[in-house]
């Protein structure tokens, strides 16, 4: 409010330095030399000078500002260490779920095939037959290895998630970004696939209907269904 | 519709262990002629070249689903009687609902045991 006055009153002060250098030389009949004009030039930027003055230290304040809230950002943006997430956490991730995939691939293979030679085996030797059981039962325990080593790998994963997770929640709050400035989001082409074709995958314990319920929905209870569509 | 252990049968699921799997389990009770697909477009392929007495499908398979190859196979006169069960684990009641609209004879949640399997394929043949 001071800053204002101030810069009316300076607004007006100069407006008359302005209007009496008019009224000195109203009567030169167009004869105007070089030395008038740098003479209104000085009392012109004279004018602006103070309105300069007084303007700067507002507008150095704001870029002040503006300059340590960019700082700050920059601060929380290498705190996110983004680099190291996309270069290593989330690659690393991504491997571990790989080798997942593949030594619960293997271990199901090698059951599956004991399994299969117990099952097709020739049974009139019983004590070759026993033998057989036996073995093949050694390699299915065997097999069940896997859970130990998937275990470990799932909890890196879990371990990466979290890592993430921390950093993107601190990175919001510390960036006070609302969720309503979050952009909106597009649907993207497996998105779409996924809701035309009616892709959910698989459901928690407690989500999904159970087999029961869905011998419900196609036997007894199809009354109940056929009335969702009337 | 009797049920005949002599009648082909087409598996149809993007995992090879889930195929071997069903496979296994169909041969367990008492099936011989066992064939399988990878996804919906190969199952139809091979369906317009032989007659399968049953169709056993999975749900979430690429390029085509098994929701998707349930539509086609109603919506061709050649093939629309065969019976078809989902084994799947969408289990949310619209997936229902929607695979019951397309017309499927059965519906399976995985995972499931070889007593469920065998109690929907003798449903589906006694109906």
């Amino acid at each position: 409010m001071e800053r204002l006055d101030l810069m009316a009153n300076m607004k007006q002060e100069n407006v008359a330095r302005v209007i009496d250098f008019l009224e000195e030389n109203k009567n030169r009949d167009g004869e105007v030399s070089l030395t008038d004009v740098m003479h209104l030039a000085e009392v012109m930027s004279g004018s602006m000078y103070d309105f300069l003055s007084t303007v700067q230290p507002a507008v150095t304040e704001e870029l002040t500002s503006i300059a340590k809230e960019i700082r700050r950002m920059k601060e929380e943006i290498s705190q996110l260490r983004a680099n190291d997430m996309t270069g290593n956490k989330i690659p690393d991730a991504g491997r571990e779920l790989d080798a997942i995939v593949e030594a619960t691939e293997e271990a199901t293979n090698s059951i599956m095939e004991a399994a299969e030679e117990i099952m097709g085996a020739d049974t009139s030797d019983a004590e070759a037959y026993q033998e057989l059981v036996s073995n093949k039962m050694i390699g299915i325990f065997e097999a069940c290895t896997f859970q130990d080593i998937t275990g470990q790998r799932i909890s890196k994963v879990v371990s990466t998630l979290r890592y993430i997770d921390e950093r993107v929640t601190s990175f919001i709050e510390h960036l006070r970004i609302p969720e309503e400035l979050d952009a909106a989001l597009e649907e993207s082409e497996e998105e779409r696939r996924k809701r035309e074709l009616i892709l959910h995958g698989p459901q928690h314990t407690g989500e999904g209907v159970s087999q029961d319920d869905i011998d419900a929905l196609l036997g007894d209870a199809q009354a109940d269904i056929d009335k969702l569509f009337d | 519709m009797a049920l005949d252990l002599q009648m082909p049968v087409l598996v149809v699921d993007d995992y090879k262990t889930m195929i071997r799997i069903i496979r296994n389990l169909l041969k367990q009770l008492g099936f011989e002629d066992i064939d399988d697909a990878a996804d919906g477009t190969e199952a139809l392929e091979k369906m317009k070249q032989r007659r399968y007495g049953l169709v056993i499908s999975d749900w979430n398979m690429e390029p085509m689903t098994g929701y998707e190859l349930l539509k086609q196979v109603r919506a061709d006169s050649g093939l629309s009687k065969t019976p078809f069960i989902m084994v799947t684990a969408e289990s949310k009641t619209e997936n229902v609902i929607a695979a019951k609209k397309a017309g499927v004879n059965n519906y399976i949640v995985k995972p499931f045991n070889a007593q469920t399997l065998k109690g929907k394929i003798e449903a589906v043949f006694s109906d």
